[in-house]
């Protein structure tokens, strides 16, 4: 225990101090190359439960779907967790976010309930150690900042922002988390799934050999959207149907391809250098985003990774990440392959109680990112992913960019971009936003 | 007896110097911490307002009593200790310099509150020494910005860029650096530049944000041809003739993608048909451009301020009727004699800057083993030496004596002449004025080296021409394109336009 700890420690502190997300992964390949030297790709052990200690009471900001399941798995990862206090933009959404929650048998009181654009301001005032944000990633970086500066601890959902200008102030405010002892826990759970994380070790310690190549695809049917209906202002409308609006959501490539591609720069170890890449919009309904991206990120030295992701009914739909080496591949998840096809390396799940394999990880990872949480703030040995899942985040937006312009982007040219997306305040009402639909390039003359 | 006196003498020294040693290190120490007290520095520097805003400023009127002195900011850190006694022994040098020599009150202390002098006397590290923490969690979004940017570019940032007023209050100021206007927007020119005399101009192609430097070539006589006895001088390059020419202006650099691409965009046609060819008597109706090329014409070397390249001999003439066009200057290729002219720069050898090119040619047994110095060549030249397999963006090469750069260089330039191998003894024994080379012919003229060729084909006299049925030859089209070549990477023009005095004159009399 204490050697795990310790190396614990040892990973924690050098993830939180050199902050990118690949430090980790270039040591391993690094130290790998050397068989000489100890490989340094030692893990937090992900506990089934996160140990007992102070108790903590969270507050959720952001109560819809994703926000009430984020909230009940914080409360089932340890003992003396409470949830006290909710805050959403909507007043209905709080309301059934708590009418949900106590059927759960979990009770939130009725004055530590808030709605409006400044909810989360309320809510910060309320007696309290951890903040859910589960809002439209729109909102993270001001929110996030604003939690920091409460000295609260934070657990928020990915993406962890849509622009450039927000990805660089969550990296800042990751800074002065880090600076104060605070945990900071993404949900790229991914990071936290022990098949993946197995997987991991086995590539960093040189299974595939040097990486090559990767793909990295989140194709599926589509997602949910609203029409609008009488009475809603432009700016009611939106929010409600913000997973459609790019000022809002930073279009599908960020929520829910950001996993593929926050996966891709782990293994890799580093960040893409630049981008190309095209994309469009062929059967989407509403709101100003594409349905489809495909986007080639390259990683210097020969190294690149084909990122595709699609919202359309009835195509070959799947999703996953694998990554070529030069001695083997892998798919990231479970599995090692020999370059032949043949199987190098399995994750063994847990079994059933005849024997045969369950398939699925003991603990589920949206339960163990918040164990890691609770762990990490009660045995006070603080971790912040804030700004990996930023440079995960940035990634995608550097390829939506790219696919949006037509452009090569650039790493660089994002880390100074000044784009900025949404309407200079926030109110209910008329909202003076025009929403083209990206057009690559230029016209050519008739 | 003797010898221990000796001795006796040697131990009364060696203690005598220790303990003179001892002393001077004391004075020294004392001297050090005296001459660093706040009056020390205020006992010389006789400016009265400077203790005055710094009493009232951040770094001394502070909510925790905490008070900064001068010394912190104005020497590196005292645990720098070789960096903090030479700073000292310097600035205490300086100060007292001015302190003798210059009168106080004609010191221009405004200027030294900017950043630029402020750069000078105040040491960042020691900012940073007790500023440890550069993300306090209060931080706002343009501190956390601005201190990230820090972060990763120490070189290009720096504290006092926003921090200028902290040390000496100005009253409420505030910071100085702040939020960076970015100017994503380009400037649409609406007009070509009006030229009303003769001097080198920027020309502007409406309707684009394109401009290029076009430089005024006076005119005069020089030796065209070169010299019997230039090494690898090649047949066609004689015998050398007298040969006068107009001014005219010419193109700083070769005709970029920008500036080519404002052609295409504006001229290019649909391309199942080929244009049908411009003459001049029609030349106020719409030029028709290019067809649209196949694969990457810039061979994916990228374009922007690159020379444009692959475009036809054809292309060239009609960008500059439609540069004539949309400008209302006369824009045309340039004749041999012009070009030779411009490239010489009133020079006469095989270069318009110094050195053979048997110096430079790298054949030849000794040269393959000891190499060759060919540092001047490659200030002035891309050439197979240094740009072996691309062409470069244009402006970090220096400029022949008219201000013309890469004349001999990056790519090879269309003439407007036909090319004649045997054209020099053509022409008659007499000073020529204007040749313009002979009536008809196949191919045209081409100067100058390019990023391929090696040091014996840059010079100024190698003369070359268009091969139009090589350089099409994998066209897989038929008929072959007129408006791209698909088999020549290294050659491009450069345009020129005609002063015409008379016109020039009438203009300025409107």
């Amino acid at each position: 225990m204490e050697q795990n700890q310790f190396s614990r420690r040892n990973f924690l502190s050098k993830s939180a101090f050199i902050g990118a997300a690949g430090v980790i992964g270039m040591n391993a390949l690094a130290s790998c190359a050397k068989k000489t030297k100890p490989i340094d790709y030692v893990f937090p052990p992900e506990l089934d439960k996160a140990p007992d200690g102070q108790k903590l009471r969270a507050g959720l900001v952001g109560c819809g779907n994703r926000g009430t399941g984020a909230a009940l798995n914080f409360l089932s990862a340890g003992n003396d967790l409470e949830l006290v206090a909710l805050a959403d933009v909507f007043e209905d959404k709080v309301w059934d976010c708590r009418n949900k929650l106590s059927k759960q048998k979990v009770d939130v009181p009725e004055k530590n309930c808030f709605w409006g654009f400044d909810s989360y301001k309320s809510l910060l005032e309320v007696d309290l150690d951890v903040v859910i944000l589960a809002t439209p990633p729109h909102f993270r970086p001001a929110y996030f900042d604003a939690c920091v500066q409460a000295k609260k601890h934070v657990f928020m959902e990915k993406p962890v922002c849509v622009d450039p200008v927000g990805a660089r102030q969550i990296m800042a405010t990751a800074k002065k988390a880090e600076n104060i002892g605070l945990s900071v826990v993404t949900g790229t759970q991914r990071r936290h799934q022990r098949d993946y994380l197995e997987t991991y070790r086995q590539v960093a310690s040189g299974a595939i050999g040097q990486i090559t190549s990767a793909k990295a695809w989140w194709l599926q049917s589509h997602v949910w959207f609203r029409t609008r209906e009488e009475g809603w202002s432009d700016m009611e409308y939106m929010l409600r149907n913000w997973n459609n609006y790019c000022w809002l959501c930073g279009d599908h490539i960020l929520d829910t391809h950001v996993h593929n591609i926050d996966v891709i720069n782990w293994f890799v170890g580093k960040h893409p250098v630049e981008a190309i890449g095209f994309g469009g919009r062929a059967r989407r309904l509403t709101g100003d985003q594409f349905d489809y991206f495909s986007v080639d990120f390259d990683y210097g030295n020969g190294v690149f990774s084909h990122s595709m992701s699609r919202q359309i009914d009835d195509c070959a739909n799947t999703l996953g990440e694998m990554i070529m080496g030069t001695e083997g591949y892998t798919n990231c998840k479970n599995t090692v392959f020999n370059l032949d096809g043949s199987v190098k390396w399995k994750y063994e799940y847990p079994k059933t109680k005849d024997g045969k394999s369950t398939e699925i990880v003991a603990i589920s990872p949206y339960v163990q990112e918040h164990v890691s949480l609770v762990t990490a703030i009660r045995t006070n040995k603080p971790i912040v992913e804030a700004e990996r899942t930023a440079i995960s985040t940035l990634t995608a937006i550097m390829g939506r960019t790219a696919a949006y312009t037509g452009q090569k982007v650039t790493w660089d040219e994002m880390m100074s971009s000044t784009m900025k997306l949404g309407p200079e305040k926030y109110e209910m009402g008329p909202v003076a936003m025009e929403f083209p639909v990206p057009v690559p390039g230029t016209q050519h003359k008739e | 007896m003797f010898g221990k006196t000796i001795k006796q003498k040697q131990y009364l020294l060696l203690i005598i110097g220790g303990l003179t040693a001892l002393l001077l290190l004391a004075v020294f120490n004392k001297t050090m911490k005296v001459t660093s007290t706040n009056e020390s520095c205020s006992s010389c520097h006789i400016h009265p307002h400077a203790d005055a805003t710094w009493m009232l400023s951040a770094h001394h009127n502070t909510r925790s009593g905490v008070s900064v002195n001068c010394v912190d900011c104005h020497l590196p850190p005292k645990d720098q200790i070789v960096k903090y006694h030479t700073r000292k022994g310097y600035h205490g040098i300086h100060d007292l310099y001015v302190y003798l020599t210059s009168d106080s009150a004609k010191i221009d202390w405004t200027e030294k509150r900017t950043f630029e002098s402020a750069k000078r006397f105040v040491y960042e590290d020691g900012c940073k020494k007790c500023h440890t923490n550069l993300f306090p969690a209060t931080l706002n979004t343009l501190g956390a910005e601005s201190h990230l940017k820090y972060l990763r570019d120490p070189e290009n940032t720096s504290c006092l860029q926003c921090h200028l007023n902290v040390g000496h209050y100005r009253g409420k100021a505030g910071l100085t650096g702040g939020e960076e206007v970015v100017s994503g927007t380009k400037v649409i020119h609406t007009a070509a530049t009006e030229v009303r005399s003769f001097h080198t101009f920027d020309e502007k192609i409406p309707g684009t944000s394109v401009a290029f430097k076009m430089i005024a070539i006076p005119g005069g006589q020089f030796k065209m041809g070169t010299f019997a006895d230039e090494p690898y001088r090649r047949a066609d390059e004689g015998p050398q003739i007298d040969v006068v020419v107009d001014s005219f202006w010419m193109g700083e650099i070769e005709v970029t993608w920008n500036e080519y691409l404002a052609f295409f965009n504006a001229t290019s046609s649909q391309g199942r048909k080929e244009a049908v060819e411009v003459t001049e008597i029609n030349k106020t109706d719409a030029v028709s451009g290019a067809t649209p090329p196949w694969g990457a014409p810039d061979q994916g070397w990228g374009k922007g301020t690159r020379p444009a390249i692959t475009m036809s001999h054809h292309a060239a003439e009609t960008y500059c009727r439609w540069l004539t066009q949309v400008t209302g200057k006369k824009y045309r290729l340039p004749t041999e004699a012009e070009w030779e002219y411009a490239a010489r720069g009133g020079t006469n050898s095989a270069y318009f800057f110094p050195g053979s090119p048997k110096d430079y040619e790298t054949d030849g047994f000794l040269k393959k083993i000891f190499g060759t110095d060919t540092t001047v060549i490659n200030s002035y030249v891309y050439y197979s030496e240094n740009s072996p397999s691309k062409t470069q963006e244009p402006d970090k090469v220096k400029a022949n004596p008219f201000g013309l750069k890469n004349m001999l260089g990056n790519v090879a330039e269309f003439c407007l002449d036909f090319y004649d191998p045997a054209v020099y003894s053509k022409y008659p024994k007499a000073l020529v004025k204007n040749p313009r080379g002979p009536r008809n012919g196949m191919e045209h003229v081409v100067r100058g080296g390019a990023y391929n060729y090696s040091a014996k084909d840059l010079r100024v006299g190698r003369r070359d021409f268009t091969r139009t049925k090589d350089w099409l030859v994998t066209d897989p089209q038929i008929p072959k394109s007129i408006w791209w070549y698909s088999d020549s990477k290294n050659v491009g023009f450069r345009v020129v336009c005609e002063y015409n005095k008379a016109i020039l004159n009438s203009k300025k009399n409107q």
